[in-house]
């Protein structure tokens, strides 16, 4: 049996209990004292004893493929980075363009958004920033605007992707949307506010950039090939990166959902890097790779699942997707325009995984008002660009935001949340702007 | 030769506030340890400064751990060593000073001190009396070295 509402809890109506588990739950999660799984977990929790959930509904609430692909991808991310492809890939790009600091700045933003695209933005921007902060030191040039870049660049290059960030895997998964799907529809976008983003920088920052030719020279005197610290474990990973995004862009073909792809992924890149060990090597290698996996935001989704499955069970979420239809009046092109910016200034304040988790049922019960799953497309590319551009608003926005402020600040150069939110927010808008002109024009 | 704490105890100086980097320095370097107990103001065993931390966080930002193997002899930051590491030294103890760890009584067997080093993935274990005041340190060159000198003679190695 897949429903299990008690009429009355406590002698309270389960839409009341449901919603208040929800709305604790989120004010929680934004206030940040209590690690987000152990809050999404507890939620979760109330919400089966409590009785608006059974565990059967609760387990059926949760989206597996949204969990098998961010572990299979992060499986081999965690493999891959020890090989030292993504420092070396940041050092030759700096070498290519001279040492000059304005190229050097855009090299690093185009990897970071490259490999964000392909990989995911936390990792990438983890592995980049060091490299960053090493290079503005040797060049002895402020590292802000580079990390600043590189922030909006890991957002930009995410939002191309099915993969790059985790709502367009809520999104991808809860809408059977495949990786060409979001290559077709969201890559193009990107290329266009990318370079945008770029041009306003250099005109901030980068035309105001000088580095003396010694300090250019040492740049120069690197070998990005001592970056490459296991050149067998590099081709290992390379090959399996290269099927598993052939994989992606032949799902469809081969029948294949995205998390079986990641999933077989990991499992090959585990295996190719644990032929010619021992039992004990292995056991070590393959504890150490699962090690890697970000538990935290695993838990966190599965709790989350819950939570909004049972506000959805209660009733909470049609009544909410009743009054944004009320507000846009029914009208497709308010609604997309309505869920964009919303979800864009939502992101930028609080973590966009709950929001984006809730919208979706929300969304998917707007399809009898517009007539059908296939006329909500506006809708989901709204949200998906709003969700993922919207990280750039704060330094909150992402969490891979805070990973580049956190490198900084142990380096000495503290990122303020003002100071980035004034310059970081309009810059989000005016991508949101530019996003909200292109679903327009292409959907609507 | 006895194989207790006692025969391989080292009795060390014990690190106070108002104390310098240079005084942990040169009391580790003289006998050849890697950590010292530090007593806070009310004279209690509340701490312990170890050279690995006091580098880490003195002369090592996150991002060179990151990319040590990319290091090399061009970077700026080695040209004013000698003038930053002036400066360390003379750095009060206080911003350095890190948890106490796990301590042992000098009336244990010596295994247990070794088998508790192991356990804190640590190459030394600060020793204690009953009152807890603080007696020395045991170190784990400090067991192989008596080791090495018990009596028994090996066999010829032909290798050598």
């Amino acid at each position: 049996m897949d429903t299990h509402t008690s009429s009355v809890i406590f002698g309270w109506d389960p839409l009341w209990v449901s919603s208040i588990v929800f709305i604790i739950t989120y004010a929680m999660v934004v206030t940040e004292k209590i690690n987000r799984s152990i809050i999404a977990l507890l939620g979760a929790g109330l919400m089966i004893s409590l009785g608006i959930l059974n565990q059967e509904t609760a387990i059926n609430g949760i989206d597996f493929n949204t969990l098998g692909l961010l572990t299979g991808m992060m499986v081999i991310v965690a493999i891959s980075r020890r090989s030292g492809v993504f420092q070396f890939v940041a050092v030759w790009s700096a070498k290519k363009v001279n040492a000059s600091p304005w190229g050097i700045l855009f090299m690093l933003s185009l990897v970071t958004a490259l490999f964000s695209a392909l990989l995911d933005n936390v990792t990438t921007v983890l592995l980049i920033a060091p490299v960053t902060l090493l290079i503005t030191g040797e060049l002895k040039v402020h590292p802000y605007p580079f990390l600043f870049a590189e922030i909006f660049a890991s957002n930009i290059g995410g939002t191309a992707t099915l993969i790059g960030d985790p709502p367009n895997i809520m999104i991808g998964s809860a809408v059977n949307l495949s990786f060409n799907d979001f290559l077709w529809n969201l890559a193009p976008i990107t290329l266009l506010i990318f370079p945008i983003t770029m041009l306003i920088i250099y005109f901030i920052w980068g035309r105001h950039m000088h580095a003396g030719d010694e300090d250019k020279q040492r740049i120069m005197l690197f070998n990005e090939k001592q970056a490459i610290t296991d050149p067998r474990l590099l081709k290992q990973s390379l090959l399996v990166i290269f099927l598993v995004t052939l994989g992606f862009l032949f799902a469809h073909q081969l029948h294949l959902e995205p998390a079986t792809i990641a999933m077989m992924g990991a499992a090959l890149l585990l295996l190719l890097t644990s032929i010619n060990s021992g039992a004990e090597e292995q056991s070590e290698h393959v504890h150490k790779s699962f090690a890697e996996v970000e538990w935290i935001t695993i838990f966190f989704f599965i709790g989350l699942f819950i939570i909004v499955h049972g506000i959805e069970h209660a009733g909470l979420l049609d009544i909410l997707a009743k009054e944004v239809l009320a507000f846009t009046g029914g009208d497709l092109t308010l609604t997309a325009m309505a869920i964009i910016w919303a979800s864009a200034i939502f992101s930028a304040i609080v973590d966009n995984i709950p929001f984006v988790a809730t919208m979706i049922p929300i969304i998917e019960s707007m399809s009898s008002t517009f007539g059908g799953q296939a006329q909500l497309m506006p809708l989901w590319w709204s949200l998906a660009l709003g969700a993922c551009l919207g990280g750039n608003g704060s330094l909150v926005g992402a969490s891979a935001n805070l990973i580049v402020a956190g490198f900084a600040e142990r380096a000495g150069y503290r990122i303020h949340f003002l100071k980035f939110m004034l310059m970081a927010f309009p810059l989000m808008l005016l991508s949101i702007l530019i996003a909200s002109i292109y679903v327009y024009l292409r959907y609507l | 030769m006895t194989m207790d704490i006692q025969s391989v105890l080292i009795p060390t100086i014990i690190i106070h506030p108002g104390m310098y980097v240079r005084d942990v320095f040169t009391e580790c370097g003289k006998l050849n340890i890697h950590a010292l107990p530090y007593y806070n103001e009310k004279g209690k065993l509340s701490g312990r400064l170890t050279l690995k931390n006091i580098m880490k966080f003195s002369c090592l930002p996150e991002h060179m751990i990151e990319l040590a193997h990319l290091l090399g002899n061009q970077m700026s930051c080695i040209e004013n060593a000698e003038a930053k590491a002036q400066e360390i030294i003379c750095n009060p103890v206080e911003p350095y000073v890190r948890e106490l760890s796990e301590t042992i009584s000098a009336k244990e067997p010596l295994i247990k001190a070794l088998a508790m080093m192991e356990k804190n993935e640590t190459s030394y274990i600060f020793v204690v009396d009953e009152e807890g005041e603080y007696k020395g340190l045991v170190t784990i060159q400090g067991i192989a070295r008596v080791m090495s000198s018990l009596g028994k003679i090996c066999p010829m190695n032909s290798s050598i």
